[in-house]
């Protein structure tokens, strides 16, 4: 019987592995830039992941490749990243019926059935406002690192209103609050709250019935949590590590494949 | 590539379906020869449109040709050349002139490679179109139409007829009905000046017979496939459709369909589909892709999905309205599915997704056209709520390549296929 199946999520800025053996337990997990080639990232990673917990090539019994990447991937198959995230959460959250996802370049918010097969989706479309792109600018712009967001922004009294739609727009916003003395606190809060407003008015197209599980790379931004509770009134579930739940999902399938 | 690593390339071969194999129409021969012959008299109008007595009008889709041929107008579609420049790549370039003059872009693609066209013929397949005679343009399409057909008339310093029909809120009234026979009567005195020729209610009628009997035939052949497997797929719709857009009330237009319908039908009794495998019957809404018709299909036909039928071509497979022949007339062009009520739409929609046995629909948000694509989120719940099967959404545009995002396209065709596993 095989021992592990690999999940490998392949976004547009990161990379994302998950082991899981065969009683659905995760063994292991990885992410990292994609950079140029997310593949060869993605191989180095299930090898190295595959050495740290002991086993072999020849123990994996099924790999699904998801995200942008999926193609080159020599995976067994290629599943869309919402079908993906869709098996995760519900194995993490059987009651989850909503689900945020905020990744690098996309929003997204699926429906679930009771069944936690797919009812409904949305996303973004040609437009990175919302998405954790847009937090990577204006982080830059302050010159602050992404982890420190949260923390600066729940400092803040009086968030700005960020009003461009355009993340390039809402930079030179945001650094023309800079020039203009506005503390980072403030920004910051507005910032979180231009992505927030952007992803629950999506979210309001789709679903948001109980229980909402917000995940991808941007739900561990504890700025864009509070906002996000806030915009929708309800409380989020979010998972202790966010950015590999479709890569979990990916690997779920992959242990169904036979 | 090592060894290991094209096993699971094989390997992953074998876990998508097969490439499936699409199974051409024969008719399509004797499509393009009907085709080729209209464009090829349309383009040489400026020889033959004098000595024949016969002018050229520029005409929208949904006007009410009929009255036209009675006067024996030869008429030039050009949202119909516009969907020929997309397929032959030409549209970003021209819509590119029509916007360099001042244009916006968030305008019809259809008008604007139609005006670019009318600036830069060099750069129009088949050199654009013959310069028109008269514009006639009727609003139950649209309200772009009003205003693209305006410039059109400045720009050719040609007459231009327009048919103003009222939108309908629910079932046609008396007052609309009155409204556009008034109008009827202008347009008549109106054509009977520009041609040179008395109107005849029996020319009308006799017109109107002609297109009854096309119509007639287009809806049945679309109606067979309700059959399971479907025996035509939605490009198959789209490319077929031409002639009951240009060559609706003629003799040709029927005998074409004739031939259609009888290959559909053949098609039935030997239980061939469109395409093999059929797994997944879907309703599409909204204009074709045309740039992209093929390609984008055959994410859809690899996976065993068929697009049964469409609310687009489905547009002229209609029963002309009773009455005498104006009232008719007067009837079925303000009752065009795009002049009436989302509710009305939804309902028309849930009947196609009941009657083709369809497991989902798509519906295209077709950037240049606002009618169509306005109220189709609202219309989109209310039939998956209604029928319990899912609709996929996906944003671009018929003409424009420009606004065809292949990336953004295939993952949400991608998930949404992947509900039906």
């Amino acid at each position: 019987m095989a021992k592990v199946y690999v999940g490998v999520d392949i976004g547009s800025l990161t990379v994302k592995v998950v082991l899981i053996n065969s009683e659905r337990e995760i063994l292991a997990h990885g992410t990292a830039r994609a950079g140029y080639s997310g593949r060869e990232v993605a191989l180095n990673m299930v090898e190295s992941l595959l050495t740290e917990t002991g086993l072999k090539k020849e123990d994996v019994g099924g790999t699904v490749a998801t995200g942008y990447g999926r193609v080159t991937f020599p995976a067994d198959r290629e599943v869309s990243e919402i079908t993906c995230q869709a098996k995760g959460i519900h194995h993490l959250f059987p009651t989850a019926q909503t689900i945020i996802d905020i990744g690098g370049q996309d929003s997204k918010v699926i429906q679930l059935m009771p069944s936690g097969k797919v009812m409904d989706f949305a996303m973004n479309d040609k437009c990175a406002a919302g998405t954790g792109r847009f937090l990577e600018v204006m982080a830059s712009a302050l010159e602050v690192s992404l982890n420190e967001v949260g923390q600066l922004a729940a400092g803040s009294r009086h968030p700005t209103t960020i009003s461009s739609f355009c993340t390039v727009f809402a930079e030179s916003e945001v650094i023309g609050q800079v020039s203009a003395g506005t503390p980072k606190e403030d920004i910051l809060a507005g910032v979180c709250e231009a992505v927030a407003r952007r992803v629950s008015s999506l979210a309001q197209r789709i679903s948001v019935l109980p229980d909402l599980v917000f995940t991808g790379g941007v739900a561990r931004n504890q700025g864009v949590v509070k906002a996000l509770e806030r915009c929708l009134n309800q409380p989020l579930l979010i998972h202790s590590e966010p950015s590999i739940t479709a890569a979990l999902g990916a690997a779920l399938l992959a242990s169904q494949l036979h | 590539m090592s060894v290991q690593t094209q096993d699971k390339v094989q390997a992953q071969d074998k876990a998508i379906p097969k490439k499936r194999n699409y199974r051409p129409l024969r008719s399509t021969e004797k499509l393009k020869k009907t085709i080729k012959t209209y464009y090829f008299l349309t383009g040489t109008h400026r020889y033959w449109g004098k000595p024949l007595g016969r002018k050229l009008a520029w005409v929208t889709s949904g006007a009410p040709v009929e009255l036209l041929r009675v006067f024996n107008i030869h008429p030039a579609y050009p949202e119909q050349y516009a969907a020929i420049y997309s397929t032959n790549k030409a549209t970003a370039q021209l819509c590119q002139v029509a916007e360099a003059v001042g244009y916006s872009q968030d305008l019809c693609s259809y008008a604007r490679s139609n005006i670019g066209g009318v600036l830069r013929p060099d750069l129009a397949p088949m050199g654009g179109m013959p310069k028109p005679d008269l514009l006639v343009a009727c609003n139950n399409i649209c309200g772009t139409v009003l205003k693209w057909y305006e410039a059109l008339a400045r720009h050719f310093n040609v007459p231009l007829l327009v048919l103003d029909t009222p939108y309908l809120t629910g079932e046609i009234t008396e007052q609309a009905l009155n409204y556009v026979l008034e109008q009827f009567k202008g347009m008549i005195k109106e054509l009977e000046k520009i041609t040179g020729r008395s109107f005849s209610e029996e020319e009308l009628k006799k017109q109107l017979d002609l297109s009854r009997a096309t119509t007639g035939l287009w809806k049945e052949a679309r109606q067979y496939c309700q059959a399971q497997p479907s025996p035509l797929n939605a490009p198959d719709l789209f490319i077929h459709m031409a002639p009951i857009v240009v060559l609706r009330g003629t003799k040709k237009g029927r005998d074409y369909y004739e031939i259609f319908r009888d290959e559909v039908k053949e098609r039935v009794s030997l239980g061939q589909g469109a395409i093999e495998n059929e797994r997944i019957r879907l309703v599409w809404d909204n204009i074709a892709i045309w740039p992209k018709l093929f390609n984008f299909n055959k994410m859809f036909t690899e996976r065993g999905a068929c697009f049964v039928t469409d609310t687009y071509s489905g547009g002229w497979a209609i029963d002309l309205a009773p009455g005498s022949p104006l009232e008719s007339l007067a009837v079925t062009y303000t009752e065009v599915f795009l002049n009436r009520s989302p509710e009305f739409r939804a309902q028309q929609l849930i009947q196609l997704i009941r009657d083709y046995k369809a497991h989902g629909f798509v519906m295209h948000s077709n950037r240049s056209c606002k009618p169509y694509s306005l109220v189709q989120e609202v219309i989109r719940r209310k039939v998956m709520k209604e029928t319990g099967v899912p609709g996929l959404m996906i944003e671009a545009d018929m003409a424009d390549p420009r606004a065809y995002a292949e990336e953004t396209i295939r993952n949400r065709v991608q998930a949404f296929l992947e509900t039906f596993d």
